[in-house]
Order: C-alpha cells, then sequence, then structure tokens
C-alpha cells in the first residue's frame, strides 16, 4: 500500500483542485506574456501591413518625345512615410508638354514626405504647384496628374485631368478617379434633361480636358479620407496611353504573381498593339500582399 | 442635417414608373418603390395614399411607418423604407432595392434595422437597375471624392452612362450625406 492510500479524501480533492488552479494560472500568465509581447509591447505586429511590390513601365510611343513623367517614393521609406506614386502626362500639341509633366513629378518629389492624412493640404499644396506652371508658361502647356500614397492598408488619391488610377480586386479593374473632361459635364446635362448620353460620346471635344495642371487654381479631386486595402488589391497609376491601348475593364487579364511581371505584360501588350498614333505610355504597378512580418 | 441628391430617369422606357416619396425634417424619410419586371406599377390611387402619408410622416415612430406602408401598398412591392438623421439610419428593405454606406473608408451594404451613423458618412440607396454596372470599389471611391451628395451621384451616373448610355431601364437612386451644422455648405 502507497502513501497516498493514506491520505483522506477531502485533502485529494484539494490536491487536485490546487492543481487546477495551477495550471489555470500558467495558462493565464502564458496568455498574458503573448498578449504583451504582441500587441502592448509591439502593437504594429498585430497590424502585420500589405507588403508593397512596385514595378513600372516607361515608353515613347509614336510622339516626337516623351511627355509622360513618373515618381515613385523611395521604398526603403514607405513604412515611415508611406509610399507615394504619381504619373503626369504632359498634353500633346501643346508647347511644353514635357516640361510641365517633369516639373510636376519633380514638385511632388520635393514634397517628400507628404503627409497621408493632410488630405487637403496635401490637394492644396498640388493646386499650388498648378498656380506655379501657370505664372511661368502661361497656358502655353498643360499636363495631368495622378498621385495615390499608400500607408497601413490604406490609400488615398489625388487627380487632375484624366489620367487613371485603376483598382484591380477579385479579378474586375474600376478606375478610382473620376475624368475631368468635356463627356463629363456632357453627361450631367443631358441626364438633367432626362435624356440618354449616346450623343455625349460622339461630340469631337468628348475627351478634351476640362481642368488640368498649368490651369490657374483648378479643381483637385481628392479622397476626403482614406480609403482601406484589401489583401491581393493592385493599384495601378497610368497615363492615358495605356487605357487608350487596352481597355481598363481587360487589365486584370494581364496580372502576374508580381508587380515586375505585370508590368511586363502590360508594356508588352501595349508595344504589340502597334497603333499608328500610339500614345506615350507610362503605368506603376503596385501589389498588395499580406505577408507576416 | 441630412444633404440628399436624387435620380430618378426613365432610360430607354416610355415612362418613369418607379417612385421616390421623401419628407424632410430633422428625421428625413425616404421611400423608394421599384418597379421592376415582374411588378405592376402602382396605380394612382395608391401613389396618392401613399404620398399623402409620408408627406405627414414628420415625428411618427419608424416602426409604425412601416407597418403603415404594408396596408397601403400591394404585396410583392418592392421597396425601401429609411429613416435617417445626424445619428441613426433605420433600413426596412423588401425586394431588389440596396442601401451602402460608405463609413471610415470602408463600404458596406446596410441590413435592416437600426445602424448609427456619424459626421460625414454617406448612404447611397438605389434600385438593382442603379447598381447593376457599379462595383463596390467605384461607389465608394466616388463617395470619398466627392464634394456634396449631387456631385456623388453624377459620378456613378457618369460610370452607368459608360457601360449603357442610360439606354435601360428606369434609374433610381438617393444620395445622402450627414453634415453636422458646422459643416453645411451653401
Amino acid at each position: 500500500m502507497s502513501d497516498w492510500a493514506l491520505v483522506s479524501n477531502e485533502i485529494r480533492a484539494m490536491i487536485a483542485y490546487a492543481l487546477i488552479l495551477f495550471v489555470v494560472a500558467v495558462f493565464v500568465f502564458s496568455y498574458f506574456i503573448y498578449f504583451y509581447k504582441t500587441k502592448v509591447k509591439n502593437p504594429k505586429a498585430e497590424e502585420s501591413n500589405l507588403m508593397l511590390d512596385v514595378a513600372y513601365f516607361h515608353e515613347r510611343g509614336k510622339r516626337a518625345r516623351q511627355e509622360d513623367s513618373y515618381y515613385i517614393s523611395p521604398m526603403d521609406e514607405s513604412r515611415k512615410y508611406g509610399l507615394v506614386v504619381c504619373v503626369s502626362d504632359g498634353m500633346g500639341g501643346m508647347r511644353y508638354g514635357d516640361l510641365i509633366s517633369q516639373y510636376i513629378t519633380d514638385s511632388i518629389k520635393e514634397m517628400h514626405p507628404i503627409s497621408f492624412f493632410a488630405c487637403e493640404n496635401n490637394a492644396d499644396a498640388i493646386r499650388k504647384i498648378s498656380n506655379m506652371i501657370f505664372d511661368e508658361f502661361k497656358q502655353k502647356g498643360g499636363a495631368t496628374l495622378a498621385m495615390v500614397q499608400i500607408q497601413n492598408d490604406h490609400l488615398t488619391f489625388y487627380s487632375v485631368g484624366d489620367s487613371d488610377i485603376i483598382l484591380i480586386r477579385n479579378d474586375e479593374a474600376t478606375i478610382l478617379n473620376p475624368r475631368q473632361n468635356y463627356v463629363a459635364l456632357l453627361i450631367k446635362s443631358l441626364v438633367r434633361s432626362g435624356k440618354q448620353t449616346q450623343i455625349a460620346y460622339t461630340n469631337s471635344k468628348a475627351r478634351a480636358l476640362v481642368d488640368y495642371m498649368g490651369n490657374h487654381n483648378p479643381r483637385v479631386i481628392y479622397t476626403k479620407k482614406p480609403m482601406r486595402l484589401l489583401d491581393g488589391d493592385t493599384v495601378i497609376v497610368s497615363s492615358d496611353g495605356v487605357t487608350d491601348a487596352i481597355p481598363y475593364k481587360s487589365i486584370p487579364k494581364y496580372d502576374a504573381r508580381t508587380a515586375r511581371g505585370m508590368a511586363s505584360n502590360l508594356k508588352l501588350s501595349v508595344k504589340q498593339k502597334k497603333y499608328p498614333r500610339q500614345d506615350n505610355y507610362t503605368g506603376v504597378v503596385i501589389k498588395l500582399q499580406r505577408s507576416i512580418v | 442635417m441630412i444633404e440628399y441628391y436624387t435620380l430618378m430617369h426613365k432610360g430607354n422606357c416610355d415612362e418613369y414608373t418607379d417612385n421616390i416619396f421623401m419628407n424632410f425634417g430633422s428625421t428625413v424619410t425616404v421611400l423608394m418603390i421599384y418597379n421592376g419586371e415582374n411588378e405592376l406599377p402602382l396605380s394612382e390611387e395608391e401613389k396618392t395614399r401613399v404620398s399623402t402619408y409620408i408627406t405627414g410622416c414628420r415625428g411618427i415612430p419608424f416602426d409604425e411607418v412601416s407597418s403603415k406602408l404594408t396596408e397601403y401598398l400591394p404585396q410583392g412591392t418592392a421597396y425601401m423604407l429609411i429613416h435617417i438623421n445626424d445619428t441613426l439610419i433605420n433600413i426596412e428593405r423588401h425586394g431588389q432595392i440596396y442601401a451602402s454606406i460608405v463609413k471610415r473608408g470602408e463600404i458596406k451594404l446596410l441590413p435592416n434595422g437600426p445602424f448609427s451613423i456619424e459626421d460625414d458618412d454617406r448612404v447611397v440607396c438605389g434600385t438593382a437597375e442603379f447598381f447593376n454596372y457599379l462595383s463596390q470599389p467605384a461607389i465608394l471611391s466616388d463617395g470619398l471624392t466627392a464634394e456634396s451628395s449631387e456631385e456623388w451621384m453624377d459620378n456613378l451616373v457618369c460610370r452607368i452612362s459608360e457601360r449603357n448610355h442610360l439606354a435601360e431601364g428606369n434609374l433610381t437612386a438617393v444620395t445622402l450625406i450627414v453634415r453636422k451644422d458646422e459643416n453645411v455648405r451653401v
């Protein structure tokens, strides 16, 4: 007979309770340590932000000179300040399209780091750039601007003109920024008269810009609040040379595992179309994927 | 206060047969009726009865308005009733009418029942025909960039126009923006 048999039932029950309590205490303590380390001490680890994969193409079409410009903020600072990408497309047929688009992207570069949440101030700063162009070039040229900023799984964007900011989600492409062209005004007017809108698209001036960088105090379209991005989203910032050659709805067909792969597919596709009047085409592809940090 | 803008477009149909009835006060009441392929349009008598009731429904609780409408509207009518003020939106939906809310950078379909709202939240309510060509990111980005409910609607209509030149069925929708008094734009 062991000594255990001599212990009374009450004592045995107490020992059992004590053991259970000990196990629960160890479990709670371990969970507390885990919670403290992951959420209190290092809250960013919990966020596991979307990882950004960026690639671009910047090609001259059949135009005499490259009038597109682009800017991508330093990738090594993207965790701290977010990623800023912009594309500017100089207005064809005007004298200083190339200089102005370069001026715009250089000015955006000088704004680095750009505050992510100060959307209204950023829009004001963009308007000031336009006013400086207005003063310097006296409306002898202009350009578009499409700019995105991505930080902590959220996106803000700014747009003047008709360059594109495209979101691909679940294999469906959506142009996020409204285009500031004449057709939008015609549609508005037709809808108010209760009419259908076929006629708006046949107007010879349908694609003419109603606002652009280089105009005095242009309307800067911008997100008033950041937009949530999701794992697997792709954002493309491009000049209209891309979407003129590839209808935006079909862009998901050119998707690839990496941003570089997708940028390469898009670039080759535009090139292979061999349009005799192909505009310059520039695009920055940003792929977002969840990654454990 | 609630800023709003309505769209009532007949498309390629001979007549506009959907309906929107509204009542304005600190709480805005919206009743949208969708006359889809399978429904008969409301008779003039039914329209008058519903219109008169909505015109005088200020201050009447949501549930009471809702139960009254089940008496006034023929069974099977697709409709959505909305009560919205600075802090709360209450919805009752029957059939192919939907409402989405843009809140804190995200878009969500609104379910039946009450839902708390805050300054600058944005709601779009429309028939299935209206939402047919609109993706959720499109509604969201237009909601986030628009300066007013009118501009939000214009941008959504541009997107629909790109796809069908507004040459299909009736289009019916309303955009609503919650504005605290100090943010009201004149």
